[in-house]
């Protein structure tokens, strides 16, 4: 039974999400770290907290379905959720990622303290997104096509007078949705090449080591099986569009049959739902490491 | 001056037998030693057959081919009608081939599409079945082929029975020009119930360590068919099928045509055109038809391939299938796309893309899926001479030299389940040939030989049109609110109505209210088992019970 492992980015932290993580690991990432995990709302405003916060819940999950035998055979991350990807195909050190992402949190946060962001548009397709992105884009204002969520959900990057430029054109050309994210960076566009630049300076410096499944590269949504080709990704991913409906669709076409999707939210196993019949799904926003562990035991049974 | 050897194939073909004869017992190989198999017959460079189509997979072999070493199998020229399994690709990613001529890629599509532009693979061409069977006799001469069969006997004797598709055709271009046939083989038994390919044709048989892979590709649900199918279905009945008199007929793969087939035991039998339409298919044993085939409208089916639990009801209709003395049928994806080409009145099919002209494609942006048999049905043969009336319908009245034409349909919801227009003035396909650097725009039907459009707001008949502004404007008045068919005018479509050009469903007495799924001869899955008086096995994932 091939399984296809999803990890998720910025978007469901939730005050309290940390409760069922082991207070060992907790401790040790905020001693790595040097931040502590406030896991409230509060706490919640703040980039790093963010994300260390998710890295720690999907790293937790990772080792306790490890731990009950399961591996696997393709990870798929969004954005932050490459981390967690590269770290379960045991290409990153516990500790490596954390700090990692410490760094590329703290990046982010100083990088564009205001007016910018990202948007999205729900039912144009990419290239219809791209011609009005064309039509507003300038020096001046800039403003990128960014992440491919599904074939008619993508999101748009930039400053936020230009993504709004953008939207309004969208309403106007029949997007059944065009809004604002709360999101306070540019990501997934060439603004952010400052931060990656950083980020391959500090990936330099670790001991990586070859994956042991194939893992889904965000830049470009190609199965890759190299470090190298999995260290650009982690560096760069937040330069170039997230490819995830490409990345999906690769899976499938391994013929992936079951998804777990890592915590926070079910986001991505209702995007797969609602576009193929071809694979089972576990989100482990929803059960217990225990009921996840059954349900993958009668399943590899029928199979 | 030395002589020239004039068989220095066979010499090689020898050679390398010999190379493996230490792994062969006769002609047979053990299981585990596949992979060393393969490592001594295969040599880098060779033209290699994988078979492998949208329903049977030499799936044992292909698994196998991704263990060989690189270092001394690599840089092959692989020769597949369907690209359907991670592995057919997965040869690429590890140097063992690096070439691809294909028809049909849908199951594969963005790894295609990402393996070309990276150049992991290179493509030699886009074949319609026709083209690629062709050229395995004429520049494309396989050195090796790597088939699947049911049984096989001591002697090599192969049974291949309903799902015989490709696999004689394969064969033959290897066995007849000294290229080496391994066979993977689900049973070696006494006995096999006929010989569908002798053994004199089989150089080496591996028995698998499992039944090859077989996908029910042909099975659609009537549960699924939707009133708007239903609709069109009527229409296409009256509009087309009654009109011009179509008794000989392939059926492409969608709902569209599920629902026709559901429809002539009630909405045909109430038109009274039994016997009049629709009695010779060429056709997969599709469950849909078995309420036509029980009320009596079909006289013979042949098929491209069989169609997982089907077999016992075939088995027991043998004046309508081509089956065996054995009693099991035997299908044939080559003469069947012959067939379908060649001796059909009409082919009817769906796509994904119909441009302002009427050329139609299912490619993509990045999904460089090819096409199955729809160019060569959906094609018409110029050099044909029948005098069926349905070909002759469309002869043009007023030229003493004019000749008939085949009826090709292209049945279309104007918009897609993707929410997206399907007409559209310029198909994907055409960015598509840049990107891919492909020699031809992927067009999976030309509008030279489409006959006509069908869609939930009328039927054009583009046959009839004299100029390209005609055409254009009979698939506006049918393009619904498609930017296509919003540039349809009131007073044209008028005008092209009373030419006969375009008809809505009232101009040939089809009510919408009517199309109501009471009027499906068979709504569920249940209906179709009890129609086929219990024979109809459907595969566990499309039963309601277990």
């Amino acid at each position: 039974m091939k399984s296809l492992w999803l990890f998720p980015g910025q978007g469901g932290q939730k005050a309290g999400m940390l409760k069922e993580v082991d207070p060992v690991l907790k401790e040790k990432v905020e001693h790595w770290t040097k931040v502590r995990l406030l896991d409230s709302e509060g706490g919640y405003q703040n980039s790093q907290q963010i994300q260390l916060s998710i890295l720690l819940l999907q790293v937790g999950q990772v080792d306790r379905l490890k731990a009950k035998g399961w591996k696997p055979d393709l990870v798929a991350g969004h954005s932050l959720g490459v981390f967690a990807a590269a770290y379960a195909a045991n290409v990153i050190k516990q500790e490596d990622v954390f700090k990692l992402v410490s760094l590329r949190a703290k990046l982010m946060q100083d990088s564009y303290p205001q007016g910018y962001g990202m948007g999205v548009i729900v039912g144009l397709s990419r290239q219809e997104a791209q011609q009005l992105v064309d039509q507003v884009a300038s020096a001046d204002q800039q403003v990128y096509l960014s992440n491919q969520n599904a074939e008619l959900q993508n999101t748009l990057s930039g400053k936020i007078t230009a993504i709004e430029a953008v939207l309004e054109l969208a309403r106007k050309s029949g997007a059944a949705k065009a809004k604002l994210l709360r999101v306070p960076n540019p990501s997934h566009s060439p603004l952010m090449q400052e931060v990656a630049d950083q980020l391959r300076a500090a990936l330099h410096q670790l001991d990586l080591t070859e994956p042991n499944c194939i893992y889904l590269a965000n830049n470009n949504g190609h199965p890759v099986k190299t470090v190298e080709e999995i260290s650009y990704d982690l560096a760069n991913n937040l330069t170039h569009p997230v490819f995830w409906e490409t990345m999906i669709n690769v899976a499938l076409e391994y013929d992936s049959q079951v998804s777990v999707e890592f915590s926070p939210g079910t986001a991505f196993t209702k995007l797969l739902k609602s576009k193929t019949d071809q694979i089972a799904n576990i989100a482990l926003a929803d059960l217990t490491i225990d009921d996840a562990d059954f349900l993958l035991n009668k399943w590899e049974g029928k199979s | 001056m030395s002589e020239r050897n004039w068989h220095s194939h066979r010499d090689a073909k020898n050679a390398r037998l010999a190379g493996a004869a230490k792994l062969l017992d006769g002609k047979f190989a053990k299981t585990e030693d596949v992979v060393k198999v393969l490592e001594a017959l295969i040599k880098p460079g060779d033209k290699v057959v994988l078979e492998g189509d949208n329903q049977k997979q030499a799936s044992f072999l292909s698994a196998a081919l991704t263990k060989v070493d690189a270092a001394k199998v690599h840089d092959l020229h692989m020769i597949m009608s369907s690209i359907s399994r991670p592995e057919h690709l997965d040869i690429f990613d590890l140097g063992i081939a690096s070439k691809m001529d294909f028809s049909y890629a849908g199951p594969q599509s963005t790894r295609v599409s990402q393996m070309i532009a990276d150049n992991t693979m290179q493509v030699g061409d886009i074949h319609t079945y026709l083209e690629l069977f062709g050229r395995l006799f004429i520049d494309l001469i396989p050195n090796v082929v790597l088939v699947a069969a049911d049984k096989v006997d001591h002697e090599g004797n192969l049974y291949t029975g309903f799902n015989t598709e490709e696999t004689p055709t394969i064969v033959e271009a290897a066995a007849f020009h000294d290229g080496i046939v391994i066979v993977q083989a689900n049973d070696v038994v006494d006995k096999v119930p006929r010989v569908d390919i002798p053994a004199g044709w089989v150089d080496v048989v591996i028995p698998a360590d499992k039944p090859y892979q077989l996908e029910p590709l042909f099975t659609r649900d009537p549960q699924a068919i939707s009133e708007l199918q239903i609709l069109m279905g009527m229409m296409a009945i009256r509009g087309i099928y009654e009109k011009h008199n179509v008794q000989t007929l392939n059926h492409g793969v969608g709902f569209n045509t599920s629902a026709i087939e559901l429809l002539l035991p009630t909405y045909g039998e109430q038109l009274g055109l039994k016997g009049k339409i629709c009695r010779n298919w060429e056709l997969n044993p599709t469950p849909t038809l078995i309420p036509a085939i029980e009320s009596g409208w079909v006289e013979s089916i042949h098929s491209f391939g069989g169609e997982v639990g089907m077999e016992k009801y075939i088995m027991a209709r043998p004046d309508i299938f081509f089956v065996g003395n054995d009693g099991t049928m035997r299908s044939n994806r080559a003469l069947g796309q012959v067939a379908g080409q060649y001796a059909c009145d009409m082919f009817v099919g769906s796509t994904l893309q119909i441009d302002q002209f009427g050329n139609s494609s299912t490619v993509t942006h990045g999904r460089l899926s090819g096409f199955g048999g729809a160019p060569n049905m959906g094609s018409n043969p110029t050099g044909r001479r029948h005098s069926t009336p349905a070909w002759q319908s469309l002869k043009p009245a007023d030229d003493p030299l004019a000749k008939g034409q085949k009826l090709v349909v292209q049945m279309v919801e104007t918009f897609g389940s993707n929410k997206k227009p399907v007409f559209v003035d310029h198909l994907d396909a055409e960015e598509v040939r840049k990107e891919a650097k492909l020699a031809n725009v992927p067009i999976m039907i030309y509008t030279e030989d489409t006959t006509h459009i069908l869609t939930e707001e009328g039927i054009a008949y583009l046959y009839k049109t004299d100029s390209m502004e005609e055409r254009k404007a009979a698939i506006e008045a049918v393009a619904g609110v498609t930017p296509v068919g919003l540039r349809s005018k009131p007073q044209e479509v008028k005008n092209l109505r009373e030419r006969g050009i375009v008809a809505l469903p009232e101009d040939i007495g089809v009510r919408r209210q009517d199309a109501k799924r009471s009027l499906l001869a068979a709504q569920t899955m249940d209906d179709l088992v009890e129609w086929s008086h219990g024979l109809y096995n459907p595969p566990v994932k499309f039963r309601s019970w277990s």
